[in-house]
């Protein structure tokens, strides 16, 4: 079969990275024949990072990409050297899972899986330009003046776009060390009429484990009884293999063996002084980037000049995977130069004598704003064409796979002419994520925070399955035999919430003791005969009964203004009486309900109100003719 | 309301006056000029002098009239202001020759909703220009147009600000539980919220007094019969209004009238005097008095200093409070009877002589100490909250209050920032959407989060 002939693909997938993977994956187990290029297929799913997945929110964010069908949790599990349960200490709705995956199993299972993928066809090749019929693309142009056509094209590019790496003074062109940079891609963007910003990020350095001293450090072992990613209850068998154990179709191991743990040293006031003194010599200092970074993720640096009064920062030494001795220095991320990186780690205790293996950088790359993009991730300059992962501002992993995984769907979806599929702010972090993105836009590479839900009581980790998996029914990218094991478990923690409610035990009937967070309660035999997911949320959705109403009612009352439609391209500045600053807002945001109006930061309730009244009255409608 | 249509009012308040103005908005004001006056292109917002002649060709007055063009007017729509003079009569000649033209009468607040939807001014603005309208003392219309000029927006921004300092502080432990952050504190959060709870209640607090200012006051003299109530109405107005005699049941009707007492205009009612009675028309009488207790917001409750306190009634005296009540001793000028000091002693009192004048000044001292003052900030701004804002502010509070329970009660760090949020939610009804990233920006500016 020759895949370079002129028969087109239903979707393109450009860019094996996290977005990348689970566009493809969930658009060929939609059933749509796909490709998926990339510019070196030995690097699929790299994590250009840290060799880590979830965390807070980012946790949540995977357990809904299993839900929704994807591959990273289920991935990140089998592949998973180290588990830890954030926030152990805290309530149940912003505990979040966490995990270090072994950097290189995790990239061979990827490729294995798509590799085994039904529809799904992987090739190397660079894209260089996307080819456009009118306003739409069609499809895309190679390294080696290849042309591939499709009804949709998935842009995954992460940080490739005209990438720029600094260590210290110097330069170089790549997406990340030892990588490629796609530089001719941006003026395809560019031509089309997208705009292009810069952002930048960084990365700590790497040494050899054994060059460490760990009896120095503080040593922090993963979970006894690891907390998972992937809905197990209700998977099948069969997706559960890990890559070491080829062609076994079922878990050849159990995760949470065998565990790899990570090491705790600090920075002490001889590093700042290094750092203070070579200061002018770091590539963020002097100048040299010209990118905005993340806040949260500032380097090494920015900590010492931002945060003087400290006099100690923490590092985390986490393993790179089973086969390697290398180690990733969480913590410390800079972009001073690499003899004075060398001289940082003599003053760390532990890391004396370690040697360097990967240097610390910087990368500057483009970025398409993602306030040009519609709710379903589709551009609204270029019919057909979606963008995901970090080309959209975002930075992670799970921001990315999170995004790729809609942007596959949605891809699918148009090349149908079947309805987006959108999630709401109240029913997931994508949900929030996506909105965010398309509404407000970012200033600095967007990480999601559990505070960026304004709903977070709703979203807590293990009901993921509950919120969202009928969508990923309706769309096929969960089996049908998963499905119905889910509204099996749906439907048992549906009665057990009812039937504790009515059970009495001393001083009232169950559940109220669950609220009164009572020590020792006496539950039914029954109901601890049920699985310990179920058993966990159905004492989440009593104990915070209250506040879980409360929060419905909330979003009932929103819900309303997200139902009324606001017309399509539409020109605000037509609308006498919107301030001008809201009228220029709305017009490039374009908001497709008067909900997400709302949401656009600088439009203030007044506007809103117009809005409405204007609606009410059928004005505005008659104003887009 | 249909942004073709041209309205017209009477912008001054209605009754005898020096001056009327009428005020019409709309695209028809250029005509109105040149069919009136006969000016073709008159210079914007510049005043012309001439006669108003009605269609039928009859003079109605001389005036001075002022064309404002569109967007750069009041209500953003093309305006003209007429001003006339005050005779009810020309004026209301003047408006129905409008209407002839086209013009229609404007709705109630129709020129503030249109500059609203004109995008002329914010929500905030068009309701404090609808309390400027009705505002009567100095103090009120201060009160008014600092708000117009953004005095309240400024106060509960810094509300907002404070309130997110907290809210960040505590998301921080829940979004970065990995960080190597300062232990929790558990007290820190606790006292930042009660000194929230404190500013938030002063504030709210001034929605009464605001109401005052803006409705004016209205006040009752009650007492039994001869104790000096009507000579104390005379007293305070500064005029005889009321009849005074020293023969119980002097006064049969109700006397209403009005002064000042900084920064409250006071209307005051004087009654007749209270007593057991099986007379069915004094008890009606006593009815409406009753009625006329339950409907003010201050009781000057009277006594004779120098007689012995006679009880009243119970039916009236379980309608004073001390919130509302004054117990006023008159007659100080006589023996004063040593039994009244323990009488109604949770009351404010003050002695004063309706005879003499003597304790005047701080009898209206008194008043004011019973009505609350405004907040008067540091730079002069008189801030006073609406009806609105005050419930927005009193849920904003009780959301606090509920969060700093749960903090000392140990609860989840995110269901106390659960009700930080709403508490959050409720300041933004009356300043508009909080961004998210506000949150966030406190938060890295506080800690050093990273890796
Ligand atoms: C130096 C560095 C530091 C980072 N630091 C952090 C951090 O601290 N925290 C954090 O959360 N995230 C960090 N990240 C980000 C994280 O790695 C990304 O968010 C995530 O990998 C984005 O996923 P993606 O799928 O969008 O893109 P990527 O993972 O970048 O994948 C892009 C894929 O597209 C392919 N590709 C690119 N251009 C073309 C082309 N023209 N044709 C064909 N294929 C192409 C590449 O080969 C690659 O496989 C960092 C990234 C880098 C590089
Ligand atoms: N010495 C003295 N006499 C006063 C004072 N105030 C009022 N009086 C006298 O008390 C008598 C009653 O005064 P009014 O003001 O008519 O009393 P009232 O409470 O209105 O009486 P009714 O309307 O009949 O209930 C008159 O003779 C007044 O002159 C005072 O302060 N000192
Ligand atoms: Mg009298």
């Amino acid at each position: 079969m020759m895949i370079s002939n002129k028969e087109p693909f239903d979707v393109i997938v450009c860019g094996a990275g996290h977005a990348g993977v689970e566009a493809a994956l969930a658009a060929a187990r939609m059933g749509a024949r796909t490709l998926l290029l990339s510019g070196n297929i030995d690097t699929i799913g790299q994590m250009s990072c840290n060799p880590a997945i979830g965390g807070q929110a980012k946790g949540h964010i995977v357990r809904e990409i299993d839900a929704l069908g994807g591959e990273m949790a289920v991935n990140a599990d089998t592949t998973g050297i180290q588990f830890r349960l954030l926030n152990a200490s805290k309530g149940v709705a912003v505990q979040a899972p966490r995990v270090q995956s072994d950097k290189k199993a995790y990239q061979f299972r990827l490729k294995h899986t798509i590799e085994h993928q039904k529809n799904l066809t992987l090739f190397q090749a660079t894209v260089t330009s996307l080819l456009f019929k009118g306003d739409r693309v069609e499809g895309c142009k190679t390294n080696l003046g290849l042309e591939f056509f499709a009804h949709c094209l998935v842009v995954t590019t992460g940080t490739f776009l005209r990438g720029l790496m600094h260590v210290g003074q110097n330069q170089n062109r790549g997406g990340r060390m030892g990588d490629f940079s796609a530089d001719s891609l941006s003026s395809s963007f560019l031509g089309a009429g997208i705009e292009l910003e810069r952002f930048k990020t960084g990365t700590p350095p790497r040494v050899l484990g054994r060059t460490v001293d760990f009896s120095e450090l503080e040593e922090q072992p993963g979970d006894e009884k690891p907390t998972l990613f992937g809905f197990y209850d209700t998977r099948d068998e069969t997706d559960l293999f890990h890559v070491e154990h080829f062609g076994e179709t079922k878990l050849g191991w159990n995760p949470g063996e065998n565990q790899i743990s990570c090491w705790i040293t600090y920075t002490t006031e001889k590093t700042h002084d290094v750092i203070r003194e070579n200061l002018h010599l770091s590539a963020m200092y002097s100048g040299a980037i010209e990118g905005t970074g993340p806040r949260y993720c500032p380097s090494i640096e920015d900590k010492i000049v931002r945060f003087c009064d400290k006099d100690r920062h923490r590092l985390f030494l986490e393993p790179e995977g089973r086969n390697t001795n290398e180690y990733y220095i969480n913590g410390l991320s800079t972009s001073l130069p690499f003899n004075v990186q060398e001289e940082i780690l003599e003053t760390i205790p532990g890391l004396e004598n370690a040697q360097l293996m990967r240097p610390a950088y910087a990368v500057e790359y483009d970025f398409a704003p993602p306030t040009q993009l519609y709710p379903s991730l589709e551009s609204k300059l270029v019919e057909n064409l979606f963008f995901a992962g970090q080309i959209n501002g975002t930075s992670g992993y799970e921001e990315a796979g999170g995004q790729g995984l809609l942007a596959g769907i949605n891809a699918v979806k148009k090349g149908r002419g079947e309805e987006a599929l959108i999630l709401q702010r109240h029913e997931s972090y994508i949900g929030v994520l996506i909105d965010d993105l398309v509404t407000k836009g970012t200033s600095e590479p967007y990480r999601m925070f559990t505070s960026r839900a304004e709903h977070r009581l709703l979203l807590n980790h293990g009901s993921a399955e509950m919120r969202l998996s009928h969508y990923a029914n309706n769309a096929r990218t969960i089996s049908s035999n998963r499905w119905k094991l889910i509204c099996y478990k749906t439907s048992s923690i549906k009665k057990w919430e009812k039937t504790l409610e009515e059970v009495r035990t001393k001083g009232g009937t169950i559940a109220e003791a669950i609220r009164r967070n009572e020590e020792s309660i006496e539950y039914p035999p029954e109901f601890l005969k049920e699985s310990h997911e179920i058993q966990t949320e159905v004492i989440y959705k009593l104990r915070y009964k209250g506040y879980l109403s409360r929060e419905i009612k909330l979003v009932q009352r929103m819900a309303s203004v997200d139902r009324i439609k606001l017309p399509k391209n539409f020109d605000y500045s037509k609308v006498r009486g919107l301030r001008n600053e809201s009228a220029a807002k709305l017009s490039s945001v374009q908001p497709v309900t008067l909900g997400q109006a709302k949401r656009i930061s600088g439009v203030n309730p007044s506007d809103i109100s117009i809005l409405m009244v204007l609606l009410e009255s059928g004005k505005l409608q008659k104003l887009g003719k | 309301m249909d942004s073709q249509d041209t309205f017209a009012a009477l912008s001054t308040p209605h009754g005898e006056s020096a001056l009327g103005v009428i005020r019409c908005s709309g695209p028809l004001c250029p005509d109105l000029v040149k069919g009136i006056f006969g000016r073709i292109s008159p210079t914007p917002r510049r005043t012309y002098v001439a006669d108003f002649t009605s269609k039928s060709g009859q003079f109605l007055d001389n005036v001075v009239y002022t064309f404002f063009e569109q967007d750069l007017s009041y209500t953003g729509d093309p305006m003209l202001e007429i001003s006339c003079h005050g005779n009810p009569y020309i004026l209301q000649h003047i408006l129905e020759d409008l209407v002839t033209r086209g013009c229609r009468y404007a709705l109630p607040g129709e020129f503030t909703q249109t500059a609203f939807l004109n995008g002329k001014m914010d929500l905030s603005q068009a309701e404090a220009v609808i309390d400027l309208i009705k505002a009567r003392t100095n103090l009120s219309f201060k009160a008014a147009s600092q708000q117009l000029q953004g005095s309240l927006s400024r106060r509960i921004n810094k509300l907002v600000d404070d309130l997110l300092k907290i809210v960040a502080e505590i998301e921080a432990y829940i979004d970065f539980p990995e960080e190597d952050l300062p232990s929790e504190g558990e007290t820190a959060p606790k006292q930042k919220i009660s000194k929230l709870i404190n500013e938030i209640d002063q504030l709210s607090e001034t929605a009464r007094t605001g109401i005052f200012l803006r409705e004016g006051v209205k006040a009752i003299i009650i007492g039994v019969p001869n104790v000096g109530k009507s000579s104390l109405l005379n007293r305070l107005l500064g005029q005889s209004r009321a009849i005074v005699s020293d023969k119980p049941g002097t006064t049969r009707d109700y006397i209403e009238a009005a002064f000042f007492v900084d920064p409250y205009r006071i209307t005051i009612v004087d009654t007749a005097g209270i007593h057991q009675t099986d007379d069915e028309i004094e008890k009606a009488g006593i009815d409406k008095t009753l009625e006329q207790i339950g409907l003010s917001d201050l009781i000057l409750l009277t006594i004779d200093g120098s007689q012995s306190p006679t009880l009243l009634p119970e039916n009236v005296s379980a309608l004073l409070n001390s919130e509302t009540t004054l117990v006023i001793h008159n007659k100080s000028d006589l023996t004063q009877n040593p039994e009244l000091s323990n009488f109604l002693p949770e009351f404010l009192k003050a002695e004063v002589s309706a005879l003499t004048g003597d304790g005047l000044d701080f009898l209206k001292q008194s008043i004011a100490r019973l009505l609350g003052n405004p907040i008067i900030s540091d730079q002069g701004d008189v801030v006073a909250v609406s009806a609105r804002h005050h419930s927005a502010l009193q849920k904003a509070s009780t959301e606090l209050e509920t969060a700093s329970q749960l903090l000392t009660q140990d609860e989840p760090a995110e269901l106390v920032a659960s009700h930080l949020r709403d508490s959050m939610t409720n300041l933004e009804s009356i300043v508009g959407r909080i961004d998210n990233e506000r949150v966030l920006d406190k938060l890295f500016a506080t800690f050093c989060i990273g890796k």
